[in-house]
């Protein structure tokens, strides 16, 4: 597929490297050389200097012909003016970065496909969202709901009271566990398990499961729910405010926050039922008497990684049970993930899940996405006349890179085992590897 | 994660043994197509051929299946390196018909002639071409077509598991230009678009060849040779041999299409004709070849005692831009043409045609932007204010891409220099050693025979061979790609 990236920031970027190495035809297009440079001369893509809101810069990188353009410059209002653009010169789909909740609504996605937008990404919300999710359920390290809860897929870090450690997984499955592991994270590296690997210790598995299985999952895994009310925020960033909006009336949030100007600004924005304190959070001090020892859960989102790592790992000290901590920094994720701290947002990663659902030309008003640093999670919808129908899953010879792990028809959720044979409108959901869309893509059409 | 344990590994010299080992296989699939002239035209070199196929295909074979790389990536070290032992092996493997074949050279000569085959310099050492078989004569102008667009560039194109970012290390080592054009965002869909481009209009060279005083066999390799602006010639006496204004016309212009920016030939093919017309280098390019047939027509009719003929019309033109597409084709009697000409033929030959074409020399981008440079700096000593950038076409070049244009040309005339030092070491005559420093340097390949030293580059000691040898493959990389392997950073951790 021809992609076309307008901005080369971070997540334009990340992105462009991503998915070249997911062979597609990648097109990069920004102002500055110099960001341009390194990429073009390093990666299998093609690189363009202009404007990102310039139509001849737009009509040079071949978006008359591209399957998608993805607009992720830092304005909004460029993107939605390139998104404009691009789609007015014959793009089949734009995508534009947006920075506004309310844009998400109904009525403005509407305007917004009249001129030309046809999707739009909300990095800070998407983070938001997954933030909200982890609060609820606070022993696992991911939660996905698919298809309205009947399917269900879930990261949990293997602690030493889990009680299959040392265990291959088909011993599991003789021990009548039918959820499916559908990944482990181990180390530095994702693997998708076959019957003869073992668990091990400060592993992280993904599960797929259905909702009568969550319990059981749980007691295997030798964690326990915590119910959280008080919930500390480090930063006042534009995730925190979001999170906020999503949830300020589940949970009782306190902020703090060291800009004086941010926190009067903060002040102004939020629901009253919000504390928001002014001082440092990596002082002790402020943080007791911010009232951190009765505080359920610890959410760190300042724009630098290295303070909340660190600051998470002080409010476990502290006796805190969950911490989240937004990091930026993708090198830095897995090395936080071996560090205890109980969800990891990286908005990058988060963009590429979005992204990878609208290459797959999923619905998105049903499905979610899940991005790991090295792997993919989508909700496929099986099409008549796709290559994956006729044949039972263990006939079908899937490259080792993808699994699939569960599958959602006429609504009602249930695993994929070898036995299984698809039938046309079934969702699947697709544990993946970096590097494989290309496979599923070709399995589905 | 998973990519710092693998880059952080030394130059990953299995990796880089194993893709040479998929090249030879390539070189001996191309192999075949002599072994089967030779058969074809019931020759007695079929046993060589035979031989140099299946050598060439076991080493790439063995090489492919014994190595087993730990990792698949490649960096920009084994960019560099792997683009630079491909062209030196593969000389070495096509050197072999010359070698066990009827032709009887020694090894330095060999390897000489399978250089300057590839490197499309074109230079010979072979005096009688007129004696040699089909299969000889097809190898030598298919080494010239396969290296003019770039052995790297067509294995890009054939090979989908460097369809990577390896790939594009690989490219940039290969491909000539300041900045290297992608015609698409991926890196094997370029390659297949130039080599699609360079392909036809090579078939399109072929038959309108067909159509003069040449036979079938003789279209195809002079197409070969000309599209690749290598120059290599069945007859002795080059083009002059047919004497005939067409085959001379339709060559000169296949010779300018292959001088143009591939990337400006594929803008033209999609019907962007505009924008070629606009491109200042290509207009440049125009006015370059204009101004020097220009002079070469006043020098030829001014010189005492010349007879006008009807090739006077195009012997200047043909001269003039098979010279500066670093083709080195030669008209009959360019040795009358006196000294201003010879000079003239020395500064097209630095020139060169337009970088991302298949000519050598130093490309006229670079001597332009170059020429741009200094005409600003002479500018500011009288206005030391004022700012002024360079510009091409309308767009005002970084200035690190300028002084990467300075640093080349510096660059170059040293290697010039220092080959020329070398062969006048070795005895050669202090005309001959510049002249033909420059001719390999810049892959021209016009024959030192043109000075009156002797016949051709046979004259030239063993030694003095291998020198030229290593000028051509500098200066068909574009010296970075050379220089930096020998540079000891290169081999640091």
């Amino acid at each position: 597929m021809r992609i076309v990236i307008a901005g080369a920031g971070d997540v334009g970027l990340h992105l462009a490297k991503l998915l070249s190495k997911e062979e597609q035809d990648i097109v990069l297009i920004d102002k500055d050389q110099r960001k341009l440079e390194n990429l073009d001369a390093n990666y299998n893509l093609m690189t363009l200097i202009g404007s990102p809101t310039s139509f001849s810069a737009i009509k040079e990188s071949g978006a008359a012909h591209a399957d998608l353009f993805i607009a992720v410059t830092p304005f909004e209002t460029s993107n939605i003016t390139a998104c404009s653009i691009a789609r007015y010169l014959g793009a089949k789909s734009t995508v534009a970065r947006i920075d506004n909740y309310e844009f998400m609504t109904p009525k403005p996605l509407e305007f917004f496909k009249t001129i030309g937008v046809n999707h739009t990404i909300y990095p800070e919300y998407l983070a938001a969202q997954e933030i909200k999710e982890s609060l609820k359920h606070t022993w696992v390290r991911h939660w996905f709901e698919l298809h309205n809860g009947q399917i269900f897929l879930l990261g949990v870090k293997v602690g030493s009271t889990a009680k299959f450690i040392g265990q291959q997984l088909k011993e599991i499955t003789r021990q009548n566990h039918f959820f499916h592991v559908s990944g482990i994270r181990r180390r530095y590296e994702t693997i998708i398990p076959r019957g003869d690997d073992y668990i091990r210790e400060n592993d992280i598995l993904y599960l797929t499961a259905t909702r009568d299985q969550l319990e059981q999952i749980r007691e295997l895994c030798g964690k326990t729910a915590h119910k959280v009310k008080k919930v500390m925020i480090m930063g006042g960033s534009r995730i925190a405010v979001r999170l906020i909006d999503l949830a300020s009336d589940d949970y009782r949030f306190k902020i703090i926050e060291m800009d004086p100007a941010r926190c009067r600004w903060l002040a102004d924005r939020v629901p009253t039922n919000v504390t928001i304190v002014q001082g440092d959070a990596r002082d002790n001090d402020v943080l007791i008497d911010a009232g951190i020892e009765d505080t359920d859960a610890y959410i760190s989102l300042t724009d630098s990684s290295e303070a909340n790592i660190l600051a998470c790992l002080t409010a476990k000290e502290f006796g805190v049970k969950k911490t989240v901590a937004e990091v930026e920094n993708i090198q830095f994720v897995s090395e936080a993930e071996a560090l205890n701290i109980g969800t990891i947002i990286n908005k990058k990663l988060l963009c590429s899940a979005r992204i990878f659902q609208l290459l797959l030309d999923v619905d998105d008003s049903t499905s979610k996405c899940l991005a790991l640093p090295d792997a993919e999670v989508a909700q496929i919808e099986v099409k008549p006349g796709s290559r994956i129908l006729g044949k039972q899953v263990k006939d079908m010879r899937l490259s080792r890179d993808m699994t699939l792990a569960g599958l959602v028809r006429d609504g009602k959720g249930q695993l994929v085992s070898g036995t299984t044979q698809f039938q046309p409108g079934d969702q699947v959901v697709v544990f993946c590897l970096e590097g494989s869309l290309n496979q599923i893509e070709k399995l589905f059409s | 994660m998973r990519d710092i344990k693998n880059t952080r590994r030394f130059v990953n010299i299995s990796m880089l043994m194993r893709i040479v080992g998929w090249l030879l296989m390539i070189e001996a699939a191309f192999m075949l197509i002599p072994l089967v002239t030779s058969i074809i035209y019931e020759e007695d070199d079929f046993t060589p051929f035979l031989f140099t196929v299946l050598v060439t295909f076991a080493a790439g074979e063995s090489m492919t299946t014994l190595i087993k790389p730990r990792s698949k990536v490649m960096g920009k070290r084994e960019g560099f390196l792997l683009t630079a032992s491909v062209w030196v092996v593969f000389s070495f493997f096509g050197m072999i018909p010359f070698l066990i074949g009827r032709p009887q050279l020694n090894v330095s000569e060999a390897f000489f002639e399978s250089m300057a085959g590839f490197t499309t310099t074109g230079a010979s050492i072979i005096n009688n071409i007129d004696n040699l078989s089909h299969g000889i004569n097809i190898w030598r102008c298919l080494m010239q077509w396969i290296g003019g667009m770039g052995i790297i560039l067509f294995t890009l194109a054939v090979l989908p598991a460097l369809n990577s970012s390896s790939g594009v290390h690989m490219f940039n080592a290969e491909v000539t230009g300041i900045t290297h054009d992608k015609l698409r965002p991926r890196v094997s869909s370029t390659a297949k678009q130039l080599w699609g481009i360079y392909l036809s209009l090579t078939v399109v060279l072929i038959y309108l060849l067909y159509l003069g005083p040449m036979d079938l066999f003789e279209s195809i390799c002079h197409a070969m040779s000309t599209m690749s602006t290598g120059g290599f010639s069945t007859r002795d006496g080059s083009i002059g041999a047919w004497n005939s204004l067409y085959v001379k016309s339709v060559i000169t212009i296949f010779m300018f299409f292959g001088g143009m920016n591939f990337a400006l030939i594929y803008r033209l093919a999609m019907g962007q004709g505009r924008t070629v017309v606009k491109n200042e280098i290509f207009r440049d390019y125009l006015l370059v070849i204009f101004a020097s047939t220009a002079l070469l027509m006043i020098v030829l009719v001014a010189s005492p005692g010349h007879l006008l003929d009807r090739h006077d019309l195009i012997d200047p033109l043909f001269q003039t831009v098979s010279t500066l597409t670093s083709t080195g084709f030669l008209v009959t009697n360019f040795e009358h043409w006196g000294p201003f000409a010879m000079m003239l033929m020395i500064v097209l030959m630095f020139c060169g045609a337009c970088a991302g074409s298949t000519t050598g020399g130093a490309k006229l981008d670079r001597v332009i932007t170059a020429w741009k440079f200094l005409r600003n700096e002479i500018y500011r000593s009288i206005h030391p204010n004022i700012i002024k950038g360079v510009s091409i076409s309308g767009k005002v070049l970084p200035a690190d891409v300028v002084t990467k244009a300075i640093a080349f040309l510096g660059m170059y005339l040293c290697i010039i220099v220092i080959g020329a030092l070398m062969l006048t070491a070795l005895g050669l005559p202090f005309f001959d050693s510049v002249f033909s420093s420059f001719s390999c340097t810049g892959n021209t390949g016009l024959g030192a025979g043109i000075t009156g030293y002797g016949g051709s580059y046979d004259m030239v000691s063993n030694t003095g061979k291998w020198i030229l040898s290593g000028l051509m493959l500098t200066g068909r990389l574009e010296i970075f790609t050379v220089l930096t392997i020998l540079t000891p950073a290169f081999w640091k951790r």
